[in-house]
Order: structure tokens, then sequence, then C-alpha cells
């Protein structure tokens, strides 16, 4: 086996959801240590949330969940009792990193707070993701999935202009967060190699998601020009849409300029001189929308994706679940790795996003459920002997 | 000083990758982002500030040196690789094939350079069958999933109106990049990194891409579905009816949450109505931790919508706040460049001309430089080729 990128990082991921727990699965994909604490008193919502194994909602069954920690060791605490909490000082004395994303404030009720952390370990760096950040008047403004694409900008750039704002798919800023934190992270434990030195790091979900809107924001800042909802059009390129098929698939197509036009053109039938330029095609989009959905409504969209991207335009399937398994693309970047499952025989989670020649991801354990790892971290990691296990799962410390 | 200060960074990408480069940068790593004397693709994304400046250049150029070399003659191809002889870090974001053409490819740079972290960024992937497909932010968005996955009714699928798809790759290339750099502490050996948008942006499907996989075709949402039992598609409640309200200046995020665990958030919004005397007697004393009738819930859902369109967001804001609420503003880009909180957190910075997001985390250590805003074309070609090439001594 080849050495890994992070092979002997100790991780202790106290996360939950997405924003958080996507960075851990990073890391133990690139061969870190990652021991994932959570509590069966209070279900990591992310459990909760689909899709499912078979479509039957359980504890153990959501995907999501098994995504976002496959690869991480499961260890329960209720972090209620004291006695827990005394493990996860054991378990902060041996790690390099500690990730959590409770609500500011409540590592430091429990007395975890990254001053106390750092006086059991000086040189453990400690990242904390939140919706607004630790500091500022919105420090504590606590919320639920869409809360953060509300408070980025987000939720103002998805929609029709003549309907109320959609919204993106999901806590959209759970999506970018990640990428930040990871960034940062890798950067901390490159300076901590070089001095020796840990560190708090605080990341905004709210932040990371306005740094993808710098232009926008420039463009309000010298402009006052406001970015808003534009359906699925650009301000500068036409056609631009996503469009019906004849299989029920939707099938998204771009023009670039005037040399991909003439190339749909071609194959729509259409010779008009009022869309040979890019301003004339903008003046007349919703005709020219028209026309493009009637002549792709009458192929499968598949059909439409090969055709286009054989005459250089950019076009695609909008794909789903079910299309995303069978694409060729996907299939031949292996996107989708099967793994053993404890309690389903084998599962499904998504490969890794970064393709490394020399050392590679290792994705090849499922996630935990719960409690899975309790014996071995607590054992052979922590070194505890029966009778201090016992006592603790006595008093619910395990669960 | 920043974590990165120590390393160079040679950046050939194109509006693609752009991104990656500036992260590092703002790192502290001395990123010298080489342009075609023409001036990168990227200048010519919009937005633009009325003197023709691309702000997208002007945002994700930030920070960074800049020098031309045209990639397509043979003694610029000998210059770029010699810029790449002191290089800790590579970045490209070329059509698959192209930097080879060039003579810059990985195997190339490896060459003249073991150690390098070489990381391209491609649409689709370096290979694979449509490797060389035509690409376009909204053809990614739905080769990568999350565009079928959002869908406001009858209408197609929708897009984010503003182009997102790259900047996940490029995010992520930074991340695969320190990933290999970290490696590379301990072998000592460079390696590539090989980035694709496709697969970058299935993150934003928020793992449903995996419904059929796992035996769950219809990709079941949220157990917590609203309460009369519809699922929600849009995964996080925000496509439901009834969770955006019109305010005076525009909209806010609020869910009127009923039952047990969030009902009290519903209890919270009409002890506030109550108290500006917007509800009748009956509202003001339902507990919403029982779920209601139909016919009550609709009558509370009309005298919220009345009150709310008489507040403003930042009234609802405050409100969410002090009376703990289940709201939130939904910020335009206009109120995100006026938030007090991302003011407080000094989370801008001015480079040049512009106002840009600067430090993205807080670090109780030196982890960030920022030096200077997006260079002009060919700004610092004396600077660098002289000091590293010693070419214009």
């Amino acid at each position: 086996m080849t050495v890994q990128a992070l092979s002997g990082l100790r991780v202790l991921d106290l996360c939950w959801v997405v924003a958080g727990p996507a960075v851990g699965r990073v890391l133990a994909d690139h061969g870190a240590e990652v021991v994932r604490v959570e509590s069966s008193t209070r279900l990591d919502t992310a459990r909760l949330i689909g899709p499912f194994h078979d479509g039957a909602p359980t504890a153990e069954s959501s995907i999501l969940y098994g995504d976002v920690n496959a690869g991480k060791l499961g260890l329960t605490l209720n972090l209620r009792l004291e006695q827990a909490r005394d493990v996860l000082r054991d378990l902060v004395r041996r790690s390099d990193v500690v990730l959590e994303s409770f609500s500011p404030g409540v590592m430091d009720g429990w007395g975890l707070g990254y001053d106390e952390l750092r006086a059991l370990n000086e040189s453990v760096i400690v990242l904390s993701t939140s919706l607004m950040g630790q500091t500022g008047p919105l420090g504590t403004f606590a919320g639920y999935g869409n809360i953060g694409a509300a408070m980025s900008g987000f939720q103002s750039l998805v929609g029709w202009p003549d309907r109320v704002p959609f919204g993106p798919y999901g806590p959209y800023s759970d999506y970018v967060a990640p990428r930040f934190a990871l960034v940062i992270l890798l950067a901390a434990l490159d300076r901590r190699a070089e001095t020796g030195e840990g560190c708090h790091i605080d990341v905004a979900q709210v932040e990371t998601a306005a740094y993808f809107l710098a232009p926008q924001i420039a463009d309000c800042l010298t402009s006052g020009h406001v970015a808003g909802r534009m359906g699925n059009r650009d301000p500068e390129l036409a056609p631009h849409g996503v469009y019906p098929s004849s299989d029920g698939r939707w099938v998204a197509i771009a023009v670039r300029g005037d040399e991909d036009w003439r190339a749909l053109a071609e194959q729509l039938g259409v010779s008009d001189e009022r869309f040979a330029t890019t301003s004339g095609r903008l003046a007349h989009v919703d005709e020219l929308d028209d026309r493009v959905g009637e002549w792709t409504a009458r192929q499968p969209a598949a059909a439409v994706e090969a055709l286009l991207q054989e005459h250089g335009v950019p076009a695609h399937v909008a794909i789903d679940s079910e299309t995303a398994i069978d694409d060729a693309q996907f299939r031949s970047r292996a996107h989708f790795v099967e793994l053993e499952h404890e309690l389903y025989g084998k599962t499904v989670v998504q490969g890794s996003r970064y393709r490394l020649s020399g050392t590679p991801a290792v994705v090849d354990r499922s996630a935990p459920t719960l409690g899975r790892d309790n014996d071995y971290v607590l054992h052979d990691l922590l070194g505890y002997d029966d009778a201090r296990i016992a006592a603790l799962d006595v008093v619910g410390a395990l669960t | 000083m920043g974590f990165l200060d120590a390393y160079r960074v040679v950046d050939f990408t194109n509006e693609r990758g752009l991104l990656a480069g500036r992260l590092l940068a703002d790192l502290g790593a001395d990123v010298i982002q080489v342009e075609p004397p023409g001036g990168s693709s990227a200048r010519r994304v919009g937005p633009f500030a009325d003197d023709g400046e691309s702000l997208y250049w002007a945002a994700y150029a930030a920070n960074k040196r800049g020098v031309t070399c045209n990639l397509d003659t043979k003694e610029g191809q000998e210059l770029a690789l010699a810029l790449c002889v002191e290089a800790d870090f590579v970045f490209e974001s070329e059509t698959p094939g192209t930097m080879a053409r060039r003579g810059l490819s990985y195997d190339d740079v490896q060459r003249v350079n073991p150690r390098a972290v070489y990381t391209s960024i491609t649409p689709f992937g370096s290979d694979g069958p449509k490797a060389a497909y035509a690409d376009s932010e909204l053809v990614l968005w739905a080769a990568g999933g999350p565009l079928a996955a959002h869908q406001d009714g009858d209408r197609p699928p929708l897009r984010i109106s503003v182009p997102q798809a790259y900047l996940h790759a490029a995010a992520d290339a930074a991340g695969g990049a320190l990933i290999a750099h970290l490696a590379g502490r301990r072998t000592g050996a460079g390696q590539h990194v090989d980035v694709s948008v496709v697969q970058s942006v299935t993150q934003a499907t928020l793992s449903r891409i995996l419904a059929t996989a796992v035996g769950d075709p219809q990709g079941s949402a949220l157990i917590a579905a609203e309460a009369d039992g519809k699922v929600d598609q849009s995964g996080s409640g925000s496509g439901t009816a009834g969770t955006k309200w019109q305010v005076r200046d525009g909209y806010v995020a609020m869910h009127l949450a009923l039952g047990p665990a969030a009902g009290r958030f519903t209890n919270n919004l009409f002890a506030w109505l109550r108290e500006e005397g917007a509800c009748d007697a009956q509202l003001a004393e339902v507990d919403w931790c029982a779920v209601p009738e139909r016919d009550l819930l609709e009558r509370a859902r009309s005298a919220v919508a009345e009150f709310m369109s008489r507040k403003t967001k930042r009234e609802v804001l405050e409100a969410s706040l002090e009376r703990k609420l289940l709201a939130a503003p939904i910020l335009t880009v206009g109120d995100l460049a006026e938030s007090a909180q991302l003011e407080a957190r000094s989370f801008w910075v001015e480079l040049g001309d512009q106002v840009l997001p600067g430090p993205f985390a807080q670090v109780t250590a030196d982890a960030f430089a920022f030096r200077r805003p997006a260079p002009r074309l060919g700004e610092h070609n004396a600077e660098v080729f002289g000091e590293i090439l010693g070419l214009l001594a």
C-alpha cells in the first residue's frame, strides 16, 4: 500500500449535518484517522435527510449521512455528561485536528473552548464552522437549512423573475464552506509542520458563500447594479436555457457566440438574419427559446446532447440520480463507489473530487453506524480497560 | 505574513480556474498569473465596471502578480517552463490536451521540476468519453446534477443566476493541490491533481445524486416534511410554498413551524403579532406546538402575511434575534455589501479600486496576506522575469 497524503494525521470530528462532516470526509479519503463523535440521544440531522436505503427512513439509512461520513470511525458520546466530556478530552490530547460545528458558545459552555483544548494539547488545530461565524452581532444567529442561502444572497439569485424567489437547491452555503475550510485547514497543517504551532480557525459559512459572489458585490458597489434572478437566462448569451425532450428529461443548451449559433441553427433548420448576432438573439430571446424548445421536444434528451456536442455546441442532459449511474463520464471517472455495509450489505457513496496521481484517495469503508467503533476507539486508541468502558456505559456516557 | 508565504505558484488558468490561485495568494503564496499577450479570457467575463474592467477578473485575480507569455510560440513555451522550475504549485484549466501540445503538461513540468504539484481544472475531467465536450456554466450544472434536482412547479429546472460551477471546482482544486503538497512533504515528489467541474458540482445535490443507486429513486428529500405530509423537493424547505414572505423592501424566509419540536418558534412569532395588535384573540392563544386545524392555519398565514408586508428585512432580522424566530431576510448582493456582520468581522479588503472578500476565516495566527489588486496586463513582466529568470537583468 502506498503512503497516503495524510496518513498518521489524527482528526476528532465533532461536526454534524453537511458543512463540517464534509471536511472530515476528505481527510479520511486521504489517509487521516477520523473519529466521528455523535450522540444517539440527539441524532445528527443528516441521518434524518434522504435519500434513504431502499426508500425506508431509519437512523441508519440516510445516504447523505453515509456520503459525508464514509471512512470515519464512529464513537457515540453523550456530551451533556461530564464523563463523556472527559473521554473527549482524552481524544483531544492525542489529536492533531479538532473539527466542530456546534452553535457558537456551546463548546465554551462545556469547558471545551479553544483555550481549554489548547491547554490539553498545545499544538492542536481547532476548526469551528458555523453559519455566521463565532463573532459579530449575528454570531449567535442560529438557523435551519436555507437560512445560510438567504443570508449569503443566494435565495435572491434563483428563480423566475415573475415568481417569488425560489432559492438554490438545499443549504447552499453548506456546499461552499467545506471547500474553503479545507483549504485553510491544510494550510494550517503545513504551517504546523514548519513551526509546531496550532491555531483556532473560525469559518463562517455565509462568508464563504459571499466569496462566490465577489464580482456581483463589486458590481453593486461600483455601479449600484444589484444582480437578481433571471430564470436560466444569461445577460450576454442566447439561447441559454433548459429545454424539454420527448422522454420527459430536460436538456441544457448554451450558445456561447455566433459560431455556436450557426451550428445550432443548422440543426434547427432556422435561417433568420435577426438571430445572426448575439444582440439580435438577445432581442428576440422569447421567440428563440420557443424555437429551440419545439425542436428539442421532438427527440430524447440524450440524442440532443450527443448531436449538439458533435457539432461543438455546449449541451447536456440535466442529470438526475437515475441517469447519473449510467452516465458514461461518471462511470469512466469511477465517481460512484460501492462499499460494504453492516446493515445493507452494500452501499454507494461518491468518490473523491480530486484525482491525485501519486497518492490517490482511498474510499474503502462505509460511514459508521451509531457507535460502531466505540470499542476500537476506547480500547485500542485510548487504551481504556474493560472496567472503565463499563463504567462509562453504565452512566449512559456512550449513547 | 500568511500561512503559505514560502511558496510560489505559477497560474496558467483562465476563468475556469482563476479562483484557485487567489485562495493560495490570500494565504500568502506568491502567485504568478500567466496570460496570453492579448489578455486572459477571464478579462472578458462580466460583470464589468463602467470603464470596461472585468469585475470577475478584478475579484479572482486579485493578490496575484501578472505576466504575459505567448504559450503558442516556442519561446513562450520555454519561458513558461522556466517559470515552472521554481514553482511549488502549477495550475491550469485548458481543454484537455492543450497543455501537452504546448509542451507544458504535467509530464513536461515534472521533468524539469519533479516536486511541483500540478493541478488541472477541466470541465468534465482530464479523461473519459466526454472529456472533449463543449462546456458552459449551465451545461456543467446540468451534467453534475444540481440542475435537475431543482424545479419550481411546471417550469424547467433552475440554475443559479450567477455563474457558480467553475468556482466550486477551482476551490476544490486549491484543496486538492494542498493535499498533494502535504503528501510531497513526506515523499519529496510532486504529482498531478485532476479536478473535474462536473464532479465538483455533484456536491451541490445534497447527495441526492445517489438516490437511485441506493434504491430510493424518488429521492425522498427530508423526513421533516410539511405538516400536511407534502414532500418539499427543494432539499431544504426553500421550495415549500409559504416559506417566503414579502416585506416592504424584499422578502424574508420564514417557516411557520408546527408541532412539539419547533412550534415554539411560531409561538414566539405570534407573541410579536399580539404585542402589535396584528392578530385576533383566538389566534393569539393558539399553542403551535400542537398541530392546528387547517382553517386556523390559513387564518394564521393571512395574519402573518399582512403583518410582514409592513415590516422591513432589518426589522425582521432584529426580531428574529431578539425573539428567536425561524426567520431570516433574503439578502441581496446590495445587502451583503452593507452587512454589519461582515463589516464587524473585517471580511472586506480594499485592493486598488475594488472592495473584495478578504479573509475567508478568522484565525488566531497570521494566516492571510492581502497585497495587491488584480494585475494589469503584463504588470509584473520585468519584475518576475527579471528576478526569476535573470533575463532582464
